[in-house]
């Protein structure tokens, strides 16, 4: 049996740890380890950018808290690249990164809170939405 | 044992530059990549990268593992390419690669991270790496 949890943000500045606490019409979804799950199975992470500022960035999420036993878990999962437009020509929209971490055999304790935080690192590509799911199992 | 996974990102500013990945984001000085206690082995690497797409030309991007967590020496690693035939406007969202390896590791050593742009100098580029240890 697994579970999951998603949690989406906004995150808008380089270099800035934010939290991923939302859930689109859910403002604040739970994240205690369900009871009986003891390891993150798998982990899906996605991330767009509106390009609106020229710069190149990667984005990791950070899972921490009380229920990561390993302490704090770092993972890279996409970059963004942004040349902004000259004036009066359009830019192509973009695909945002989508990365499937199978098998991710991270140790948690149920029923304590976990928190999942999103960053990007490098040269500020404009706003950018991030959205992450974890699958718990056994 | 459950894997654990460890992150360094930096920025590659120059063609044939060997750079290291010391910073992760908001921490500027995480210090050492240090292997953790009771890992064997690296079973995986995760890396992506992107680029300011400021150049018309072509290159390709790798990285290096260097330092005393790695018994058997050096590895090189190629995580991607890149060109341009432009530099006036363009958007590309680029999702990492996870690469399955086996390198043994030294616990309680350090691993040091390079980037690398070969090839034609393609701009600024920022690259993210993850190391994921195992027993």
């Amino acid at each position: 049996m697994s579970k999951t949890i998603t949690v989406v943000g906004d995150v808008n500045a380089v270099d800035t740890r934010v939290l991923l606490t939302g859930q689109g019409s859910v403002t604040s979804p739970s994240l205690v380890v369900p009871a009986g799950m003891t390891k993150i199975k798998k982990i899906i992470m996605s991330a767009a950018a509106d390009g609106l500022a020229a710069g190149e960035s990667v984005n990791f999420i950070r899972l921490g808290g009380n229920a990561v036993l390993g302490g704090e878990q770092t993972i890279v999962f996409g970059g963004e690249d942004s040349q902004t437009v000259q004036t009066g020509s359009d830019a192509a929209p973009s695909l945002g990164s989508f990365f499937v971490l199978e098998d991710a055999d991270i140790d948690v304790r149920p029923s304590d809170t976990i928190s999942i935080a999103g960053e990007s690192a490098g040269v500020d590509v404009g706003d950018m939405t991030f959205g992450v799911t974890l699958v718990y199992g056994k | 044992m459950s894997k654990l996974y460890r992150s360094r990102e930096g920025q590659i500013t120059a063609v044939d530059t060997k750079s290291q990945l010391t910073t992760l984001g908001s921490e500027t000085a995480p210090g050492p990549l240090l292997v953790p206690a009771g890992a064997r082995r690296i079973a995986a690497i995760i890396a992506a990268y992107a680029t300011d797409q400021s150049v018309a030309a072509d290159g390709s991007i790798f990285i290096r593992l260097e330092g005393p967590g790695l018994p058997e020496g050096p590895e090189t690693l190629i995580i991607g390419s890149q060109g341009v035939a432009v530099a006036t406007g363009g958007h590309g969202s680029r999702t990492a690669r996870r690469i399955e390896v086996d390198i043994p590791v030294t616990p309680a050593n350090e691993i040091l991270i390079f980037a690398e742009n070969d090839g034609e100098d393609v701009g600024t580029e920022t690259v993210g790496v993850t190391l994921e240890f195992e027993a």
